[in-house]
């Protein structure tokens, strides 16, 4: 039985995005490198490190990904974006030769998301990212099912240090499977316990009193 | 009078129709329970098991009243009746969990239903549904929206809530054998190819592939 | 779903016990019980069988295939199979935990028995995992899972449906034009 009494919503993955998933949220204020192709009359407080009124065509400057995309797609000639290193070829190329032993943590932590996402701008490369993101998906999963499947009560911090966000949702649920087994097996399950909506609420009431 | 729990009631005979017995009732409430657990989308609703079986666990409940205390056959009673009740409750659970999470579509789908088709939901969690969603909204009303500039004070529910994803992988054993189900290619490299789904096998496929054998009883999710 | 639920299932398995008291037949919603003879065994559910065993009512014999020698023969052949044989019953994870939590002293054995189910379930568990990461690899869109059990699904369905999906939608970037619409308008 969920005990959760709030079923967040899960991130979109590629293309579409959820409004309503905090992780899809953050993910839309990744900041991606762009180059102005016109001039910007007085927005010149986006960019930070000149004090012009304006920002100049030609400016190379970084813009979160909910803005590039808004600008992007209502006229393809306001501004280019640049690919963020981990998709240009070399890091490909790492990626194409051992996804295991990339820290997607570090680099992303939405490698999968971002990556999807740069898809919607063009490039001549868009199908080599698109073919490397659903690669490295596949060759990571053995890795992220053994440490999902096998940890059990134990400290799982050092497991998924190196996963992307996608890769973490995935592996919470993989523990959340084998802790539910692990916990019937040993008989925890037939002990009654106050569902986490109870719990809360008796907290807030302290809190309620204290105030 | 004889035993209260000695023997079926006539009168309780109505909701039997096609000769279903109170075991086959049973046992169709509890293949809606796992096939609403596990499809992704919310299923029709099962309307007339969900009758027949408050039916019959009001019966029952009614002649263990007439029963004298301490007679060994009322705990035995008792114990299936709160099983049955479980399944019911939680298939019920499961459905207003789902009705809550795609509550947009699952309006959608409702309304522009034809006259002649069967209802997806009952007429409460119809109302249920109508009420989530004039709480939510009222709810995201007052809290931003109508704090945003007016052209930005609308909000498409149908395309803020993601859709149910008919393309989810589900878990299903076959009770009708079936002949020739298409399974599409996953990558461009592979080919189209046709299964057949033995009674008794159990398989791994695509929710859309195999949804019609669900409604119409050909197979169960697991 | 939860592993209770599936042990809420397999409740409705058909054991055989030996009653020490008398009833008249039962008419329960789910069918016909009974009558129960002293001494007379007779097939109940497991839910009702450890009910009466836990008032000292019934003894419980064990199934069939809970016995020391089918099981270690078992083992040996799940160990040497590539694929999943036949599990000794659709329930046998739940039902050895039920009866041997509840009535292990009608159980000869209880312990070596409750080891060698677990070495089954431990062999064909990871099998289930070498033939989701073959599934994910291969990128395969239909599995035949004849003989595994309920239980043993569930330990990895939302892990491995969930990563299916991922895989499905990740898939989808490489057809262009197929899912990109324009910029999503709320």
């Amino acid at each position: 039985m969920e005990s959760q009494s709030y079923l967040p919503v899960q991130p979109g993955v590629c293309m579409e995005e959820n409004f309503f998933s905090l992780d899809d949220i953050l993910l839309s204020h990744q900041r991606l490198p762009i180059r102005t192709e016109v001039s910007f009359p007085r927005l010149g407080f986006l960019e930070k490190s000149s004090d012009s009124p304006d920002i100049p065509m030609g400016t190379k400057m970084e813009l979160p990904l909910w803005l590039s995309k808004g600008l992007y797609e209502q006229n393809k000639r306001m501004l280019s974006v640049e690919l963020p290193k981990v998709y240009r070829e070399g890091w490909r190329t790492v990626f194409n030769a051992d996804p295991n032993v990339v820290d997607l943590h570090k680099l992303g932590p939405y490698y999968y998301g971002l990556g999807s996402q740069m898809l919607r701008f063009d490039s001549p490369e868009n199908p080599e990212i698109a073919q490397t993101l659903l690669q490295t998906f596949i060759g990571r999963f053995r890795r992220t099912m053994d440490s999902s499947q096998n940890a059990y009560n134990e400290d799982t911090s050092a497991l998924v240090e190196r996963l992307d966000c996608l890769e973490k949702t995935l592996f919470v649920s993989g523990q959340c499977g084998l802790n539910s087994f692990q916990g019937w097996e040993k008989g925890q399950a037939c002990q009654l316990s106050a569902s986490s909506l109870v719990l809360n609420y008796r907290k807030r009431k302290i809190t309620d009193v204290q105030s | 009078m004889s035993n209260p729990l000695s023997d079926n009631d006539p009168n309780q005979e109505e909701c039997q129709e096609d000769d279903m017995t109170p075991a086959d009732l049973i046992a169709k409430l509890e293949e809606a329970w796992l096939n609403e657990k596990f499809s992704p989308e919310l299923l029709a609703n099962q309307a007339e098991v969900v009758e027949c079986v408050m039916e019959q666990l009001t019966h029952m409940e009614a002649n263990l009243q007439r029963v004298k205390k301490g007679d060994p056959k009322a705990s035995i009673h008792r114990m299936e009746i709160d099983r049955i009740r479980f399944v019911l409750c939680s298939y019920l659970r499961s459905r207003l969990q789902k009705i809550e999470k795609f509550y947009p579509h699952v309006l959608e789908k409702e309304k522009s239903r034809s006259k002649g088709e069967p209802a997806l939901l009952s007429p409460e969690e119809f109302a249920f549904a109508k009420e989530y969603a004039a709480n939510t909204e009222s709810h995201l009303k007052s809290v931003a929206l109508s704090h945003m500039p007016p052209i930005l004070q609308t909000l498409d529910m149908l395309k803020a809530v993601p859709a149910p994803c008919l393309d989810s992988f589900v878990f299903l054993r076959v009770k009708e054998s079936q002949e020739n189900i298409l399974v599409e290619p996953e990558t461009d490299d592979q080919r189209e190819y046709v299964v057949d789904l033995e009674e008794g096998s159990q398989h791994l496929m695509r929710y859309r592939t195999i949804a019609p054998l669900i409604s119409s009883g050909a197979a169960q999710l697991i | 779903m939860d592993p209770s639920e599936v042990e809420f299932l397999a409740e409705k398995e058909l054991v055989k016990i030996i009653p020490n008291f008398n009833l008249d037949k039962l008419y329960l919603i789910g069918g016909d019980l009974g009558p129960f003879n002293p001494g007379l065994p007779l097939y109940v559910p497991v839910w009702l069988a450890l009910n009466l065993k836990q008032r000292q009512k019934c003894r419980v014999v064990p199934p069939d295939w809970m016995d020391v020698e089918k099981l270690e023969e078992m083992r040996e052949l799940e160990r040497n199979a590539a694929t999943f044989t036949p599990a000794p019953c659709p329930y046998y994870m739940e039902l050895t935990k039920l009866l041997l939590n509840h009535a292990s002293d009608n159980i000869p054995k209880a312990d070596e028995i409750r080891t060698l189910v677990k070495d089954i379930w431990d062999t064909r568990i990871a099998k289930l995992r070498l033939s989701a990461d073959s599934f994910i690899t291969q990128q395969e869109a239909h599995a035949k899972l004849d003989n595994l059990t309920l239980m043993e699904i569930n330990t990895i369905r939302g892990f491995l449906l969930e990563s299916l999906n991922c895989m499905y939608k990740l898939r989808s970037n490489l057809q262009p034009g197929s899912s990109k619409g324009p910029l999503a308008d709320y």
